[in-house]
């Protein structure tokens, strides 16, 4: 009972403390909250909406009398289309220092130069010509998206060009007269194939791909689930543990203020003491981890998987971390060293457990290994298993390895303490 | 002279509070080599995301075109997988040490060449933007490997109709040469698009130095100034705890003059940090920062007169200690991720950029990257500099508005 009055006391001071309430529940939700508005949450509905990457085309093409075509003027058209018209904002310049002025100036994110032999290029036999994007280098997403789009225009051309190319190369090789109307239709039969290729793909279809999710142990995870969920249980991690050491942090708080003292003369065991204190960081770390899980759940729209495969990751989280607060704490001997401490102890395990690069894809194999050398690694680990459809024997060996740590530092810091206070 | 004293002795108190050492050195640098290990060593060698390869069609001149293809994309590089890796490929996309995969079939290039169409299979979780990527250049590569194939199929038949072939394994070797032909065609397409990074104002022959620290070094530079307050704030609230602040108003001290030196600490402070994290990203990440010194100066300036009036904001809100350290952790998150700190604001939703676009660092961001990515000069940091100085002299005004002595 005595444990438990301790506890509460100890608990009551955490929730009552402002400090302790952003740390514990504040910051990892207006963390994950501003991620979330930069890459999911604001779009009209629900989705993702990207910014309009301001363009100006520059068309320099100039076909010779003898072609029908301008090749140009259809790559422009091309990009006013009305398909295009949430992602792009097409301006048309008439000069290319112009353009390149523009863009340097961040009137435009990109500039496309479509040189003055374009068409030529593309329909003489040995032409070759190049179009140019000059871009603002401090953007990434919009021309990455203008250099699809042009690309897969000019490959549609290209291709044609390399077909009739091959084909005439092939056939004269072995004597086969070739003659213009031959190579036009085999231009022509090309056209028509890759353009039907093409609308095929813009309508969803393509013949020779089959995209696939990557496989769950569940049914397939939502986009919040995928990437914010990940990133939420890189704070929920980091946070908890932090709160694991805060709340440690009241047995070198009392013992400064005396009250530790005149806990000592009181008929209570330092045992049941120091239990107590235990106790009050493991419900107040169960609180905090159940109330950020449904606040992101109702927020962010995280679906934390099966539920007892969660609860089996979460008791690991919330042991480790109470267990390393008591560690960390036995070593220290006043609150003025405790803040720096704590600060630097869980920034670097953090960093090196892999919680602040949640929502960085394809890192090198070796940082995953590193990983596992922290508590925060392993609970991570075991985090992203319930993410990704995992049940209770996939989470099992993550869960019993952060329990274990959790009690093992548990007991050392325990030791150390009552050593102290002996 | 009483405001450079005062501003000395809120130096002292900070340098000799061996946590200043951590928070406005140690972690900065700790976080900013962290970064820039992770995201050199991702870029090292090859920066193209993994797609992992796994060919179940042995000896086949069509696979052996695909990932010839894929290899020359610029965004993905194929990883040939073979034995538990191949079985474990789908795995290894699950779980983010490959950002795709494509599975070839049994018997592709045959099924190809005869027209039935066999499908590869791409795994891909493109909810995601590395997946995203890799979908689309695995696309890109397929239609040219299907254009290959297509021209290889349109000369046999034009063969067909002229001459005849005299077996079907006369047809076969000719579909196989035109198709090696059209694929290695592919590998230098007569029709390009070429890519240039605008460096407006960079002298004759000068390489700017965009790196993957060129976004990481003065998103660091902003988020830990701000962060840095916790020192430099804190100061404010112990004088004001121990009623030093009350004190010092007996003396013949003006109460604008304990303001302003207590800024004035701030500001060195905060423009110290500053040089000691440009110096860092020069000299140990290449971030070409004193490519021009006087822009650069001036948005050191400009932030730091920014990054104090918000101290000094913070030090008249904050009632104790857990407050300061709240307020300039709140400050750090909202300034620093809203305002590009984090990541460039491009590439977030429209309405968060626009948003984003309000925050005085982000302003600080284009100053800094107006210099060490786009290569422009004094007057390109002019209106950010003006910008920032705005915001400094209306949190100033806040500030002063909000403080009390008692």
């Amino acid at each position: 009972m005595k444990v438990l009055d301790i506890a509460l006391k100890d608990m009551l001071r955490s929730f009552r403390s402002g400090f302790a309430l952003v740390m514990m529940f504040v910051a990892p939700l207006l963390i994950t909250g501003i991620i979330y508005a930069a890459f999911g949450g604001m779009g009209g509905d629900g989705g993702f909406d990207l910014p309009l990457t301001r363009v100006q085309v520059v068309n320099l093409d100039q076909p010779g009398p003898q072609y029908s075509f301008a090749f140009g003027q259809m790559l422009v058209g091309f990009l006013q289309d009305e398909g295009l018209a949430n992602l792009l904002q097409v301006t048309e310049a008439t000069d290319e220092t112009d353009a390149r002025v523009a863009v340097d100036n961040q009137d435009a994110g990109v500039a496309i130069i479509i040189p003055p032999d374009f068409t030529t290029a593309a329909l003489a036999p040995d032409g070759r010509a190049s179009i140019t994007l000059y871009q603002d280098p401090t953007l990434t997403l919009g021309p990455g998206i203008v250099k699809g789009v042009v690309s897969q225009f000019v490959d549609g051309f290209a291709g044609t060009k390399i077909a009739s190319g091959v084909v005439a190369d092939q056939l004269g090789q072995r004597g086969v007269a070739i003659d213009a109307s031959l190579m036009q239709g085999i231009a022509m039969q090309y056209g028509a194939w890759a353009e039907g290729l093409g609308q095929g793909w813009d309508e969803g279809a393509h013949p020779l791909l089959e995209i696939q999710l990557p496989p769950t142990k569940a049914e397939p995870v939502s986009q919040e689930t995928s990437i914010f969920g990940a990133i939420m249980a890189g704070m929920v991690i980091f946070f908890a543990f932090f709160t694991g050491a805060s709340t440690a942090e009241t047995i070198i708080l009392e013992d400064e203020a005396g009250t530790l003292a005149r806990l000592f003369t009181t008929p209570t065991p330092r045992a049941v003491i120091l239990g107590g204190k235990f106790a009050a960081s493991f419900m107040t770390l169960i609180v905090q981890v159940v109330v950020l899980m449904l606040a992101s759940a109702i927020i962010f729209r995280i679906h934390w998987g099966e539920p007892l495969a969660v609860s089996l990751v979460a008791l690991g989280l919330v042991v480790a971390a109470a267990g390393l607060g008591v560690f960390i704490m036995s070593f220290l001997k006043s609150t003025r060293q405790a803040g720096p401490v704590m600060g630097t102890v869980l920034t670097l395990s953090g960093m090196v457990g892999g919680l602040f690069t949640t929502g960085i894809p394809n890192l090198p194999a070796t940082y995953g290994t590193i990983n596992l050398l922290t508590p925060h690694g392993w609970v991570l680990r075991g985090w992203k298993l319930v993410l990704a459809g995992g049940g209770v024997s996939d989470v099992l060996l993550p869960a019993l390895i952060t329990l274990g740590m959790g009690i093992v530092f548990f007991v050392i810091g325990a030791f150390i303490f009552r050593k102290r206070f002996a | 002279m009483r405001v450079i004293d005062l501003a000395l002795k809120d130096l002292l108190q900070i340098v000799r509070d061996w946590k200043s050492a951590f928070f406005l050195v140690v972690m900065p640098i700790l976080f900013t080599l962290f970064f820039g290990a992770i995201f050199g060593s991702s870029a090292e060698g090859d920066p193209r995301l993994p797609v992992g390869f796994v060919s179940h069609d042995e000896s086949d001149a069509l696979s052996t075109s695909l990932y010839t293809l894929l290899e020359a994309s610029d965004a993905i590089r194929p990883v040939v997988l073979e034995g538990d890796d191949a079985d474990s490929a789908t795995d290894s996309v699950r779980d983010g040490d490959l950002a795709g995969a494509v599975i070839v079939p049994p018997g592709f290039g045959e099924r190809v060449l005869a027209g039935e169409g066999p499908r590869l299979t791409v795994v891909v979780d493109q909810n995601t933007p590395s997946g995203q990527t890799a979908s689309s250049a695995v696309q890109a590569a397929v239609n040219r490997l299907l254009g290959a194939v297509e021209t290889a199929r349109l000369s046999a038949e034009a063969f067909e109709a002229q001459q005849g072939f005299e077996s079907e394994a006369a047809r076969r070797t000719y579909l196989d040469e035109t198709l090696a032909l059209a694929s290695e065609a592919w590998l230098q397409p007569p029709l390009t698009v070429a890519v240039e990074q605008s460096g407006a104002q960079a002298g004759e022959g000068e390489e700017l130095s965009a790196n993957v620290y060129t976004q990481s070094s003065p998103g660091m530079i902003v988020q830990f100034v701000v962060f840095g307050l916790n020192t430099s704030a804190m100061v404010l609230v112990l004088e004001r705890k121990s009623r030093t602040l009350q004190r010092l108003l007996t003396t013949p001290i003006t109460r604008t003059q304990v303001i302003a030196g207590h800024v004035l600490a701030m500001f060195i402070v905060v423009f110290l940090q500053q040089l000691l994290y440009v110096a860092f990203g020069q000299l140990a990440f290449g971030v070409d920062y004193m490519r021009e010194p006087l822009a650069i100066l001036l948005v050191m300036v400009t932030l730091a007169l920014w990054v104090s009036s918000l101290g000094l904001l913070i030090g008249a809100a904050a009632k104790s200690e857990d407050q300061v350290m709240m307020w300039a952790l709140m400050a750090m998150f909202v300034f620093s991720a809203m305002g590009g700190a984090w990541f460039p604001l491009d590439v977030t939703g429209k309405t968060f950029a626009a948003i984003g676009h309000l925050m005085p660092t982000a302003w600080a961001m284009d100053g800094f990257q107006n210099i060490v990515l786009r290569g422009l000069g004094l007057s390109s940091v002019l209106l950010p500099a003006g910008i920032l100085l705005a915001y400094a002299v209306a949190f100033f005004g806040l500030a002063v508005w909000r403080f009390r002595f008692e």
